[in-house]
């Protein structure tokens, strides 16, 4: 068995790995002679991501067969923070079930790998009647916006437009959005569409992530999934993945 | 289980789940019948808070905080308030697993063993996940053991009644179950056991060095004549000490401490675990002895509250050197790998002082033969003097029952009397929502004392003993019509209440000791700076005293008074 993929910066498996941490403490990833891949939902089954990050991201990538690896998240990104932007990274595993990761040219951890666990996600299929693409700065700041009232953030869509709205014990916000702005990409919707999402689960996964991700794709139906899509130049997919609220 | 006190039904009930039930999964139930996860002298503890619990269900149903606050106060259970909130739950999933047995006590085992900075978030995670995939009543039940307010009113004799019966087809066979359960304080292990290798399997238990064994006990008589009557014409009496009653288990260098609840304490003794392998003769024993704080000036025994300065997370080397102990050992249990429990007590005794070396720090309880009434009053009184709480009294014959309390061990105390000397008479100005049984009263009570200088009611203590079911009702009656919106600003209170009442009612209270109180408003600045006094171990006597006004209650001044009263009583014992 051989594998090891080499990064050229430290950006992407930070924002990876941070965006992971949000939902699951162990981490079980799949590399194939593809990439690698993850996918995990959070112990509550309320939310899921699918990663998936392609051997042409890498700048050395080499893997001749299909190998799982579990990680405890929290002490792969501790030692991951340890590296500068710029700092490649490299890991591979050793026979002592030990994940080797080399950063920058001079630093080399290994830490112990865990017993993976994972079975196989199935992820949920439905058809997305509304897509809304946007900055993700400009999302980030309107989930901070709804969070003044609210804990779980509606979405509504009707032919071009949106709004976003929250409603709490003390008060309620709406904000609207057109097509038109510099921030937004494209709003369309096959049939109005409402759905309401916990900002919970939100809210950590767009600071996670949303630093690294120019833009943001959210993709919803009423009272259906939200999925969003974060753009990150290198990574082939990050998606995630939002099961909604539903009035009793 | 919850609806029926009846024992026979409970038995039944239980008789028919262990029948159905499969035998890898049998301890597991065991535990969690009884609220836990592992037998208690593993630690292993879930730590849940009902902050945390009231998160996980806000997470799990979409509904604030505040709304399962409103329904938690209004059922004074939590577990049933998240059976109706989670009803209404709005929060979907992606998929639903189902709840096994081994499900829901995998993850709390998880929950248990999480720590470090973000393993509250992840604890309420899990818990949030079994409450997804769980029935509203489920749910109840899996929040009740995660906050151990889990009542079935199993008893422990209950379950191995049942096992009996399920496993052997013969209640009978319930002292073999309970002599396992004694040596080994693990039902799980011994449920487990019977359900694989019958009644033989159980016969064959023995104690496992490093398992508490479960202590024997001892009856209470009120006199020297009444203990004559018992113990017959020649018997053993030990000093009995006012310390902790600790269990040692030695092997070679490697010694474990448990308490008398089985409790492993030995991060508490770290000079017990590295002193008493050096004192021991034998490479394999558990020992029982009793750890008494001393005065390291006149060697004298100190009171039971010293040794509780050593229960504390941090600076444990501290506590050790300012509070010093003595080990004073009086039982020997297990013996160079093998058990003494059926030894009679002079030749344990025996063993015991062979197998104990005294020197400064370990000490063999003071014990002596008894043959007469008079005897009796000399070493009981010589006990009281120099510090001890009484006397234990042993048949000379009789073996170590684990677990049992009988009549082959007596206790004769001095007799208890109030501590403070004077009972007090004391304002209820608040009160705090009560649970469980409780619910829909006041659970306990906020008191005051009246400050004549101010003419204000200042804060002294809570007090939630005491109190029957009828005093519960009656004062729920008189004092629901005193509730105050607001708090009435005669009241000198910081702690907060749940409820504030019109200064009126004065009830008396006994207590142990007056200490003061960086909470409670009680004579504040009078002793110390920046601190008040408060009552220790208050108790409710039963007098509601209708016919004193607040005003009439006891004064700070008093209060300052019995303060400096047993300062001086204290003061008085140290010169003896």
């Amino acid at each position: 068995m051989t594998f090891g993929a080499k990064t050229s910066g430290s950006d992407d498996l930070k924002a990876i790995l941070s965006a992971i941490s949000t939902l699951v403490e162990e981490a079980t990833f799949v590399a194939t002679a593809e990439g690698i891949t993850f996918r995990g939902m959070d112990p509550s089954h309320v939310a899921l991501i699918d990663i998936s990050w392609p051997n042409s991201a890498f700048e050395k990538y080499e893997c001749d067969s299909d190998i799982k690896f579990g990680v405890r998240i929290d002490e792969f990104s501790k030692l991951i923070k340890r590296a500068d932007k710029n700092d490649s990274i490299e890991i591979s595993i050793s026979e002592q079930n030990m994940l080797l990761v080399t950063v920058g040219k001079n630093k080399k951890y290994k830490i112990r790998l865990i017993e993976s666990s994972a079975t196989d996600t199935p992820l949920p299929k439905i058809p997305y009647n509304s897509k809304i693409t946007l900055t993700s700065s400009k999302f980030d700041k309107i989930l901070g916006d709804v969070q003044v009232v609210s804990d779980y953030l509606t979405i509504h869509t009707s032919d071009s437009k949106a709004d976003f709205s929250g409603k709490g014990d003390s008060g309620e916000v709406i904000i609207d959005l057109e097509n038109d702005t510099d921030d937004i990409d494209e709003i369309s919707s096959k049939e109005d569409s409402t759905g309401t999402y916990s900002l919970e689960y939100l809210n950590p996964v767009v600071k996670a992530v949303g630093a690294n991700a120019g833009l943001i794709t959210c993709e919803f139906s009423s009272a259906k999934p939200l999925r969003i899509e974060f753009k990150v130049a290198n990574i082939g997919r990050i998606h995630f993945y939002l099961a909604p609220r539903v009035e009793s | 289980m919850e609806s029926t006190s009846k024992r026979l039904e409970l038995t039944q009930h239980l008789v028919e789940l262990f029948e159905n039930t499969p035998q890898d999964v049998i301890s597991k139930i065991v535990y969690l019948l009884q609220g836990k996860i592992r037998p208690d002298f593993e630690g292993i503890e879930l730590g849940v808070a009902e902050k945390l619990a009231i998160r996980a269900i806000s997470k799990s149903s979409g509904l604030t905080t505040k709304k399962i606050e409103e329904e938690y106060r209004k059922t004074g259970d939590l577990g049933q308030a998240a059976t109706i909130i989670l009803e209404q739950k709005t929060q979907t999933t992606f998929l639903v697993e189902n709840i096994t047995i081994e499900r829901v006590y995998e993850t709390l085992f998880k929950i248990a063993r999480l720590e470090g900075s973000r393993s509250q978030d992840m604890k309420m995670k899990y818990i949030s996940s079994l409450l997804n995939d769980a029935t509203p009543v489920e749910a109840s039940f899996i929040l009740k053991i995660l906050l151990g307010t889990l009542r079935l009113g199993v008893a422990e004799n209950t379950v191995m009644d049942a096992l009996a019966i399920a496993y052997t087809g013969s209640k009978e066979n319930r002292k073999a179950l309970e002599h396992a359960y004694n040596v080994s304080s693990d039902l799980g292990k011994v449920a487990e056991t019977v359900a694989s290798k019958g009644i033989k399997g159980v016969e064959d238990f023995e104690i496992i060095l490093f398992n508490p064994i479960r202590p024997m006990l001892a009856d209470r008589v009120k006199s020297e004549r009444e203990a004559i009557e018992k113990m017959g014409d020649e018997f053993a009496a030990e000093y009995k000490l006012d310390g902790e009653r600790v269990q040692i288990h030695v092997d070679g260098e490697k010694a474990v401490l448990f308490s008398r609840s089985l409790e492993n304490i030995s991060k508490y003794y770290p000079d017990i675990i590295e002193k008493i392998p050096k004192s021991v003769l034998s490479d394999q024993v558990i020992l029982e002895a009793e750890a008494v704080a001393i005065n390291e000036n006149t060697g004298e025994f100190l009171p039971f509250q010293e040794l509780m300065h050593r229960r504390r997370k941090y600076k444990i080397e501290k506590a050790v050197s300012q509070y010093p102990i003595t080990v004073n050992f009086f039982d020997i249990l297990f013996y160079n790998g093998k058990s003494c429990l059926d030894v009679e007590y002079q030749e344990r005794r025996k063993m015991l002082e062979k197998t104990v070396k005294e020197d400064e720090y370990s000490k063999h309880v003071p014990m002596k033969l008894i043959k007469s009434e008079n005897d009796l009053e000399d070493f009981l009184e010589n006990s009281i003097n120099s510090g001890c709480e009484g006397v234990m009294l042993k048949m000379l014959d009789k073996p170590y029952q684990a677990g049992a309390r009988g009549s082959f061990w007596l206790k004769l105390k001095r007799e208890y009397r109030n501590e403070l000397g004077d009972s007090l008479d004391l304002v209820v100005i608040g009160a705090f929502f009560g649970k469980g049984r409780r619910t829909g009263l006041y659970g306990t009570l906020l008191l005051a004392s009246y400050d004549e200088d101010t003419d204000t009611f200042t804060s002294i203590c809570k007090v939630g003993t005491g109190f029957t079911d009828e005093y519960l009702d009656q004062l729920y009656q008189i004092l629901s019509s005193k509730v105050t919106i607001k708090k009435n600003p005669r009241i000198n209170s910081e702690m907060e209440a749940d409820v504030w009442f019109e200064p009126e009612l004065v009830i008396e209270i006994v207590a142990t000791e007056i200490t003061l109180s960086p909470i409670h408003k009680a004579a504040m600045d009078e002793i110390r700076k920046g601190s008040g006094l408060a009552l220790r171990f208050p108790k409710f006597t039963g007098k509601i005293r209708f016919e004193k006004f607040a005003e009439d209650a006891s004064t700070n001044e008093e209060v300052i008074n019995l303060y400096k009263g047993q300062k001086k009583m204290a003061h008085d014992k140290n010169l003896m």
